[in-house]
């Protein structure tokens, strides 16, 4: 056999192989190496029940203060906690692809006639699947305390949508901070960029009930949209209103972060 | 378009540079159809920059190159479909199986489904990891991971293979075991581009070698021509009282001129081959110097290393 008998398909435009079994392949692999390292895995399960009991049990008598919009603070903080579990899956993405880059398994990627941005599909591909894990360990959590959910399918599906899009555009971020730094030493940087976005938002508390710098920098913190967008489904029925600025942060995030991470890439091909 | 296939790896003025830093300085290369070329250096001279270039891992700063007809620069793709890639520090997957590496290398190349899976048996089983499919890499040996790594390379039958130090770190056993698989492959046609800092391993497999020192090619031909173009054997020799060093060298630089040796001996090129070795044993005991330890050798690629750098290659004895 030679080597045109194993490729049929040899003559494509710029040679490169098919990409949806490889991003297939690609994605299975971070998927398994995720359930063989129960270190990884472990805090995407624990991360998210933490969260939800850290922030109900601090927070839980903030529901009894006039103006806070639902009786049940789970109902409120439970979007938090999804959000924050979910970006900690993106930046497991990119750690991931940190260690390729520390045992130079990325090599052996690029060294293969394959479309460059499958190197960062793939990762993105494993932080959605695995944002799966934190948003319905959380919504179980909320059915076990009593949280309501008026809009129903529409808005468990929000839910879902708000983190799996939150575990990819921390990806992306993740992504071009590890390619720019070039090892696992860039984890720390994301973690904390992650912290910064997250918190001085409306997460545990309405804007209408901050005061001073903090109410201001939780109006203009693109999370907050999100935060909205994803919530909404506990409070009351889905509206476009409460859902595209959510999208708009999601796309502009992706836009942005996926700029920053393919200008990186690129610097990995010499 | 394809160029001539007569030969497979070529490179013009070569140039790759790291800020002010030249990593490799314009090497020219020309490596037939079917060989194995035996590319020689000590670290840091330049070898894996160099294959780094010519596997589109690396772009170079000047110069060009081009692999199995196809410009590595300007047609990337072209090149890594007919190239198979084992690089020195063996980028596998410890959480995976030796059959998942080999089956998500195969779609990789493009080669899935059945076709893909058939491949994965035929080169378990040439490796010798049939049975050891199923485990992780983890838990495999140096010399079991070289072995997957080679049959990685192989999943889509590369017409060029590049093996950068394919043996660093093995036992003498799986040593031989991974020579007696290149000489296999080449056999069957496969052209090889080995890089190594064994000068016993390039003597052993290579039919062609460069060396290469400092970024350039200081010497490039067949082994056996190298070596024969050193002249005269290397004598090596070790003085019972080190205090008599200096005297025995004066003696010494008569039969021939200095070599570099290791520190304690002296080394010197012998006018006249081993006939001359009396003379210089008489010479040193006329001049009340005793001998503890003499060698003589026929020259070898260390020697054929020493004579264009003035340097013996790290770990080679001398």
């Amino acid at each position: 056999m030679t080597v045109t008998d194993l490729h049929p398909e040899q003559g494509r435009a710029g040679g490169f192989v098919p990409s949806a079994p490889l991003l297939t392949a690609l994605i299975q692999r971070a998927v398994t190496r995720m359930i063989r390292l129960p270190a990884v895995l472990a805090p995407t399960v624990i991360m998210p029940a933490f969260f939800i009991t850290a922030f109900t049990g601090s927070f839980d008598g903030i529901s009894r203060v006039e103006g806070y919009p639902t009786d049940n603070i789970v109902n409120w903080v439970a979007a938090f906690a999804i959000l924050q579990s979910c970006a900690f899956a993106g930046i497991g993405a990119a750690s991931a692809m940190a260690t390729d880059l520390d045992t130079r398994f990325i090599d052996r990627l690029l060294v293969s006639p394959m479309r460059r941005g499958l190197v960062l599909l793939a990762p993105l591909g494993q932080a959605a699947v695995r944002a799966l894990i934190p948003t319905t360990i959380i919504l179980l959590i909320c059915v076990l305390k009593d949280a309501s959910m008026p809009a129903g399918i529409l808005g468990v599906a929000m839910v879902y949508v708000g983190g799996m899009s939150m575990a990819v555009v921390m990806g992306l971020l993740g992504l071009g901070v590890v390619l720019l730094i070039g090892n696992i030493r860039a984890m720390a940087l994301v973690q904390v960029i992650s912290f910064l976005v997250l918190f001085p938002s409306t997460g545990q508390v309405p804007i209408e009930l901050m005061d001073g710098w903090l109410a201001t920098m939780a109006r203009w913190n693109p999370a907050t949209p999100v935060l909205a967008m994803t919530r909404q489904g506990f409070l009351g029925e889905i509206s476009w209103s409460e859902t595209w600025p959510g999208l708009l942060v999601i796309g502009g995030g992706l836009a942005l972060f996926g700029a920053f991470a393919r200008t990186q890439l690129r610097r990995l091909d010499g | 378009m394809r160029s001539s296939s007569a030969t497979h790896v070529v490179a013009h003025g070569l140039v790759r540079r790291f800020g002010d830093l030249t990593a490799v300085d314009g090497i020219d290369l020309d490596v037939g159809e079917g060989e194995i070329f035996g590319f020689l250096g000590p670290n840091g001279a330049g070898k894996s920059t160099t294959v780094r270039m010519l596997v589109t891992l690396l772009k170079p700063s000047a110069g060009s190159a081009s692999v199995a007809g196809f410009d590595v620069a300007s047609q990337p793709n072209e090149v890594r479909r007919r190239i198979g890639v084992a690089l020195q520090d063996a980028a596998i997957d410890p959480l995976m199986t030796g059959n998942e590496s080999l089956r998500l290398q195969a779609v990789m190349q493009g080669l899935g489904g059945r076709p893909g899976q058939q491949r994965v048996g035929e080169l378990l089983e040439r490796v010798g990891l049939t049975e050891a499919g199923d485990r992780r890499v983890g838990t495999y040996s140096g010399g079991m991971r070289r072995r997957l790594d080679l049959a990685l390379a192989l999943i889509h039958k590369p017409s060029v293979l590049f093996l950068d130090e394919p043996t660093t770190g093995l036992d003498p056993t799986s040593r031989q075991a991974v020579w007696e698989e290149v000489r296999s492959l080449n056999d069957e046609g496969t052209t090889v581009f080995l890089t190594t800092q064994y000068l016993e391993e390039a003597d052993q497999l290579a039919g062609r070698i460069a060396i290469i020192d400092g970024g350039t090619i200081v010497r490039e031909g067949d082994p056996a021509a190298l070596k024969e173009a050193v002249g005269d054997p290397t004598l090596r020799l070790e003085v019972a009282d080190p205090s008599r060093q200096e005297a025995a060298q004066g003696i010494l630089a008569r039969f021939g001129g200095e070599r570099p040796a290791r520190a304690g001996r002296i080394a010197i090129g012998l006018r006249g081959g081993t006939g001359s070795l009396a003379s210089v044993i008489r010479a040193l005991d006329e001049a009340g110097i005793a001998v503890g330890h003499v060698e003589v050798d026929s020259p070898s690629l260390d020697d054929v290393f020493a004579d264009a750098t003035g340097r013996r290659l790290e770990g080679a004895g001398s």
